[in-house]
């Protein structure tokens, strides 16, 4: 008796589903952990496009891995069950393209709309038949950074690199580089020894040591909290302070208290919110309307916080958006 | 006092001052910094260049010398390259995150240096596992539980902290704006650590130690506390270091540090340490510690491509090792000479 109550019920909340599916579009969310910083984010951008889902009778649902030790086939685990869930729209980053592209073709298969975001890029997009890529771009991120210094005079810039032979670090400073001489100015990279990587003092003396070989230099680019930190502090000791301008790759509090007080000229953000919000957006729209973006290719990032919007990134960062 | 061979400062000869085992790492000092004077030029022989070397020195010289220590009585601790992210997290997120003074952070890190300083000298004394697998375990484990805790308490692997005026003084500023005040406290390590192993008779004890355990425990030389001594001394300085790094750039981060375990113990070995134990001085570690930060900061100052550096750490650890060889091949040659 008990039993068939179970499966009674089970078999209402199923019709109820499928009856919400008819209504409204369910749309599933591959993502990071939802306690990693960034990926909370990307998470509440999605979530704030959920909203409009859900008025129209859909919903919008998260589908993270426990940890990041086995990335690909965990996510390519969770693109499948999302379709198995019977999805009406999925967005999925393309972090492993080797494990995951098969499930991704499932889904395409399945006929269900896809749009990948955060990883892969629109090859990836094109290459699996997605609607959409959603995201940044290492290289014009590194590009949104040498122009901002050389749009504001600076001729002579350098990328700190702590890891040479990384894809994506050569990525932001090839950018950086090619932004600066778009602005008229030249660029170089100061290679580190891999001694050097996750030692502040050994990248601030190295940068300090280096601005006081090559007094031409008036402008830097590094990437990530930490040595964006060590590279100010390089500036500094060279006695280089107001004179040579750094902007940095993301951002925590000191980053931002650092832009506040003006040791700092900008720093990058690809804007996790925006991945999340427009990936729900577009599917969603589509879903309910068929209306589609022909602009292929929506860039989330590079956004760029200096002195002028600063006090505004902070709200954000109170707000849990940024 | 002693007569182990550590204090025949009444013979002067050419022999013995050949055969003090900082020698040959003087001789190694003298030429990298000639070497560099010549490519750096007036800024490197300047006070920016002393000052840029001296800063790396001051940080890898705090962990180098105990370092040193342990190596002298034939241990390794490659724990501490997970002790100072572990150190700067704590009193990050101990003062940053949860607003407590600045002091009750600091010493929240240094605690969790003598806490794996503990663990480590405890498991190398009553267990006969070589120190090299128990530090890289402790390693390891301090490693995943430094991250663990910073996204369970913080969700975020990097922390800032703002300390008072004070604190950052003490700790984190730079003396006319490129002397960073850790040289101070470096120099403070030198002083005690050469008390500890020239003047005090714990000094003796190290190198008996180091000589051979067995006979050192034989002799009366309560080896298990003094072996747990080194270590917590070895965690103190590395978790040290971890606030030094935190007040300077004002933010921890959990994958700082790993780059200190191998420059220590290259400073260590090129000032003349021997690798098997129960040889090695303060003023060598010092001396490889300063040579080691020249080539560092000096191959920035060149213009030689920075990887040529690590090229030339090698060469010099490798020299250094064969000099030493080559130094004890003539003191014992001497000195069966005179007998």
């Amino acid at each position: 008796m008990k039993l068939l109550n179970v499966l009674a019920t089970t078999a209402l909340v199923t019709a109820a589903a499928s009856m919400a599916a008819a209504e409204g579009a369910n749309i599933f969310v591959i993502g990071g952990k939802p306690d990693d910083p960034f990926w909370s984010r990307v998470k509440m951008g999605a979530e704030d496009a959920g909203k409009v889902a859900e008025a129209q009778g859909g919903s919008v649902t998260w589908l993270g891995p426990q940890n990041y030790d086995n990335l690909g086939p965990d996510a390519a685990e969770l693109i499948r069950q999302a379709i198995d869930q019977g999805a009406d729209a999925i967005v999925g980053p393309d972090w492993v393209p080797e494990a995951m592209d098969p499930a991704f073709e499932a889904v395409v298969a399945a006929g269900i709309p896809l749009v990948i975001y955060n990883a892969g890029g629109l090859e990836a997009a094109d290459r699996l038949g997605a609607m959409n890529y959603v995201g940044a771009v290492d290289y014009k991120s590194g590009y949104a950074g040498g122009e901002y210094l050389g749009a504001a005079g600076h001729k002579n810039g350098a990328c700190v690199n702590t890891l040479p032979g990384a894809a994506n670090i050569e990525a932001f400073c090839n950018g950086f580089n090619d932004g600066l001489a778009a602005a008229g100015g030249t660029g170089s990279v100061l290679q580190l020894p891999a001694t050097a990587f996750g030692d502040a003092t050994a990248v601030a003396q190295a940068v300090r040591a280096h601005l006081l070989q090559n007094p031409e230099i008036d402008a830097m680019f590094a990437i990530g909290d930490g040595d964006t930190n060590a590279t100010v502090s390089g500036i500094q000791q060279a006695g280089k302070a107001g004179s040579v301008h750094v902007c940095g790759m993301n951002f925590n509090d000191s980053i931002l208290a650092n832009i506040q007080a003006g040791t700092q000229a900008c720093a990058i953000d690809q804007q996790g919110y925006q991945q999340g919000f427009f990936a729900v957006s577009i599917l969603n729209n589509f879903v309910n309307y068929g209306v589609t973006i022909p602009t292929r290719e929506i860039l989330t990032g590079p956004g760029v916080i200096d002195a002028s919007n600063v006090a505004l990134v902070i709200e954000g960062v109170k707000a849990g958006a940024r | 006092m002693s007569t182990t061979g550590r204090d025949q400062k009444t013979q002067s000869s050419l022999g013995n001052i050949v055969r003090r085992p900082e020698t040959g790492s003087f001789v190694g000092l003298v030429f990298v910094f000639t070497f560099f004077a010549i490519l750096g030029g007036p800024i490197f022989v300047g006070a920016p260049g002393w000052s840029s070397w001296l800063n790396i020195a001051a940080e890898v010289g705090i962990v180098a010398l105990p370092i040193g220590l342990l190596m002298i009585a034939g241990e390794l601790d490659i724990s501490v390259g997970s002790v100072i992210p572990a150190s700067s997290m704590t009193a990050a997120i101990v003062s940053g995150h949860f607003g407590l003074a600045a002091p009750i952070g600091i010493l929240g890190g240094l605690g969790v240096g003598l806490l794996v300083g503990f663990i480590n000298g405890y498991l190398v004394a009553k267990t006969k596992i070589p120190s090299l697998i128990i530090t890289i375990g402790t390693m390891f484990a301090v490693m995943g539980l430094t991250l663990g805790f910073a996204v369970l308490l913080v969700g975020s692997t990097s922390v800032s902290l703002v300390a008072d005026p004070l604190t950052k003084k003490l700790l984190g500023t730079f003396v006319g704006g490129m002397f960073n005040v850790s040289m101070f406290w470096w120099a403070g390590f030198v002083a005690i650590i050469f008390y500890l192993l020239h003047i005090s008779p714990i000094g003796n004890w190290i190198f008996a130690l180091g000589g051979d355990r067995e006979s050192a425990r034989n002799a009366g030389i309560p080896t298990a506390n003094l072996t747990i001594g080194l270590y917590m001394l070895s965690g103190f300085a590395a978790a040290f270091v971890g606030i030094l790094q935190l007040l300077t750039y004002t933010s921890a981060q959990v994958a700082s540090g790993q780059p200190f375990i191998f420059n220590s113990i290259m400073c260590v070995v090129i000032g003349g340490v021997l690798l098997t134990g129960g040889a090695g001085s303060v003023v060598g570690i010092v001396i490889g510690t300063a040579t080691f930060s020249i080539v560092n900061q000096g191959i920035f100052f060149s213009g030689l491509d920075p990887n040529m550096g690590s090229i030339f750490i090698g060469v010099l650890l490798l020299a250094a090792v064969l000099s030493n060889d080559g130094f004890r091949a003539l003191t014992i040659k001497l000195s069966t000479k005179k007998s």
